[in-house]
């Protein structure tokens, strides 16, 4: 089955099959799931994903992947959207392992790679810093070469999947005299080696995802370093191409749109005018919405390569979301402060969970700030 | 019958996409400018008759039209097009109101005496019509008339109708039968014509019909197709006039970028600024957003027909609101000077609002779609 030539199905049949397989063999309990899942939840999931060939859609066949051209990788994502299957801890997956096979040596690759597509070796991310957010080139965390051993020292904050984690890809500086972006080094890490300190970050929503990471005097071997010290920066750049269509996808604010209007419908609220005008405002943003997806879809389909204006996908699909999970506790009226899920005629709905999830969505990924300075520049080419 | 080949799915490639905006983009070098603009708000009629004709000699007036009847018998793809790249230029010919409103109107009739008699004048310019079918209080509703039409005699008020000197009015009526529109000549017995002032400087016209005699050699469309024929037209043209929305907020856009770029204020161009920087972004979105659904609607409507009424109020509703916030805030980008006539971004200002507000606001066409999508629709 790994051996399927999975790009070599026509649209129809691989979405179908992918679709088959995700309705059929996802674990119900774990469907649409409120908060992000820890491994322990979800491994068995993806042993079934990797012993079909699944687990590396983007990766190339040579690697095990499933050599998926722009538009199937989009179908695949939009049909595990649509069947609310949900993210395993997949950095690896997803950010790692492209950019090793991109930038990585022959030896890298043959060390990380098919460990971490048999789901051995689980990566989390380590960019964000306490006082580098937005301002991500200005890091502090820093790596001395000893022999043949970097020394790194510093702390990583917002890193999620850290506590499942058994390797982390991490963004240190190696040359402080460098102008900024020019003095960073991309390098690997085993979690379990002396000097690691994992602490658990709570969310609003209750749950613990997010970690923040202390390295103190953490050793990696020099040839983990990926690519050329101090290149570190243009090799963080350059994954930001796939994701900054799927980070705009209109699936959050679709469903969040159903599970609004099961409420109207239960609450009575079609007969509130003030109310139904806002509703129907964002009924028409998220088709619009879906519209702007598709025109950004297409360029990706036909192997075309997406502009700087894919930006505005994100930003408004955040938005849109955010705008969604707010009116949803507004209809909910005096149940719009209840924890977990609440009775609306024969629905069960949790109101406040995709209220919290939707806060980070305009922060991580480039604040919507962020976004909207890069369009300001790239854009519409306005002064700097 | 002829009525099912107005705005049906007509196999063109880009090449006629292309050759329509080269020609549109000439048009606009050539025959028309802001200064021309300038010059006709306020007149009567408000457009040029001359221009129209070069119009018609680029085929625009007939492209709707099918070949059998003089027109080009293109698609709503097309149409938009050159609506799109007019609408840019801000020339008050109204050419949605009679190539799309007023000929669909008569294209999906059942009268071929009168398809045979007006619209090869039309495809050539000769014959400017104007459909009216709203009354006092307009509305998105072309079947909502009070008008009546009883024994040969049509008693009843218009309003909003455009071009408003038109050389004939397609006059919607409620008879015994159900609706009917029939063909009245600007000047026929017991019509009276009086004229509104739009914010563009165009005009709309109110009719007084007075006992205005028609035959049935007059009537457009009987009631067998009258009322598919009526909505039909109003929602293409309501399309369309997303298409003239976007155009409007494109170029209203660029001139605001522009503007951005190279005024200078506390030593610096005022684009540099975040808070303005990311008020442009905003703009831009809502114009983004307005091109996909007018894109997503042609893609769609070109041979799908049970979802016009849809589409036509998802794209008024975006572009009306869209059309006219990229107008408002460039006023406020502009600053004191945007205040002044004599700066040109108040002229985009001015037709969104007509745009907006013709063939039905956003907040209307946003109600329309509450009513008419079906609930758990989320595309």
């Amino acid at each position: 089955m790994a051996d399927m030539d999975w790009d070599a199905l026509d649209d129809e049949t691989f979405r179908r099959e992918v679709a088959d397989f995700f309705r059929t063999e996802y674990p119900e309990e774990i469907r649409f799931p409120a908060h992000f899942l820890r491994w322990a939840q979800c491994k068995d999931w993806y042993r079934k994903l990797y012993a079909k060939g699944l687990a590396a859609p983007a990766w190339p066949r040579e690697w095990g992947g499933m050599g998926l051209s722009p538009g199937k990788l989009l179908a695949f994502i939009e049909e595990q959207e649509k069947h609310g299957v949900a993210r395993t801890p997949d950095m690896g997956i997803t950010m790692l392992g492209p950019l090793l096979i991109r930038f990585g040596t022959e030896e890298q690759k043959r060390e990380f790679l098919p460990p971490s597509l048999r789901g051995e070796y689980i990566w989390c991310q380590g960019y964000s810093e306490p006082n580098a957010g937005s301002d991500l080139a200005s890091l502090r965390t820093e790596a001395v070469l000893e022999g043949d051993e970097y020394v790194i020292t510093g702390s990583k904050i917002w890193t999620s999947f850290a506590m499942d984690a058994t390797h982390m890809f991490v963004l240190v500086r190696t040359d402080k005299q460098a102008k900024k972006q020019e003095g960073i080094s991309f390098m690997l890490v085993d979690m379990k080696s002396p000097g690691i300190t994992v602490r658990p970050i709570r969310n609003l929503n209750g749950s613990e995802h997010f970690a923040e990471v202390f390295l103190d005097k953490v050793r990696t071997p020099a040839r983990w370093l990926v690519g050329q010290p101090n290149q570190g920066w243009t090799i963080a750049k350059a994954l930001l191409g796939f994701e900054r269509i799927s980070i705009g996808s209109p699936k959050l604010s679709q469903t969040g749109l159903q599970r609004l209007e099961r409420i109207v419908q239960a609450r009575g609220l079609s007969a509130d005018a003030a109310f139904m005008d806002r509703f129907t405002q964002l009924k028409l943003n998220v088709a619009d919405l879906t519209s702007a997806y598709g025109r950004f879809a297409d360029i990706v389909k036909r192997g075309g390569t997406l502009g700087p204006d894919v930006s505005l996908l994100k930003i408004f699909a955040s938005e849109t979301f955010q705008r969604i999970t707010e009116l949803t506790l507004e209809a909910g009226g005096d149940a719009g402060a209840i924890e977990g899920e609440v009775a609306f005629g024969d629905a069960a709905i949790d109101i406040l969970s995709p209220f919290y999830n939707a806060r980070p969505s305009t922060i991580y990924g480039g604040s919507n700030e962020i976004q909207r300075n890069i369009i300001a520049k790239s854009v519409l080419n306005l002064p700097g | 019958m002829a009525a099912a080949t107005f705005g049906d799915p007509v196999e063109t490639g880009e090449d006629t996409h292309r050759m329509l905006r080269d020609a549109a983009l000439s048009f606009a070098a050539r025959e028309t400018s802001i200064a021309r603009v300038r010059a006709l708000r306020g007149s009567d009629p408000g457009y040029d008759r001359a221009v129209w004709r070069s119009l018609a000699d680029l085929g625009w007036t007939g492209i709707l039209i099918p070949e059998s009847h003089g027109g080009l018998g293109l698609g709503l793809g097309e149409m938009a097009t050159v609506l799109e790249e007019f609408a840019k230029t801000l020339s008050p010919e109204p050419l949605n109101a009679v190539a799309v409103l007023a000929a669909g109107v008569l294209v999906q009739g059942d009268n071929d005496a009168l398809k045979t008699e007006l619209l090869p004048g039309i495809a050539l310019g000769h014959v400017l019509p104007a459909l009216a079918w709203q009354e006092s209080h307009g509305g998105v509703e072309p079947l909502d008339i009070a008008t009546r039409v009883e024994g040969g005699v049509l008693r009843g008020e218009k309003r909003f109708a455009v071009p408003a000197e038109a050389d004939g009015y397609l006059v919607s009526a409620q008879g015994a039968d159900g609706p009917a529109v029939y063909w009245v000549d600007q000047g026929a017995a017991g019509l009276q014509r009086s004229f509104e002032r739009r914010a563009d400087g165009s005009r709309s016209g109110r009719l007084v019909l007075d006992g205005v005699k028609v035959s049935d050699a007059q009537r457009v469309a009987s009631p067998a197709v009258a009322a598919a024929a009526l909505q039909r037209s109003v929602d293409t043209a309501t399309v369309m006039a997303g298409a003239e929305l976007v155009g409007v907020m494109r170029r209203a856009l660029d001139i605001t970028l522009e503007y951005m770029r190279t005024r200078v204020q506390f030593g610096k161009p005022i684009g540099s600024y975040q808070a303005l920087q990311h008020r442009a972004v905003d703009l831009f979105i809502e114009k983004e957003l307005a091109v996909s659904v007018l894109a997503d609607a042609l893609l769609h409507l070109d041979g799908d027909d049970g979802q016009l009424a849809l589409w036509a109020s998802r794209v008024k509703s975006r572009c009306s609101d869209a059309g006219l916030r990229i107008g408002r805030e460039s006023i406020q980008i502009h600053g004191g000077i945007g205040y002044a006539d004599e700066c040109d971004i108040g002229l985009y200002l001015k037709r969104a609002m007509v745009l907006s507000a013709w063939l039905g606001n956003g907040a209307s066409h946003r109600r329309r779609y509450a009513a008419l999508a079906p609930a758990h629709a989320t595309a």
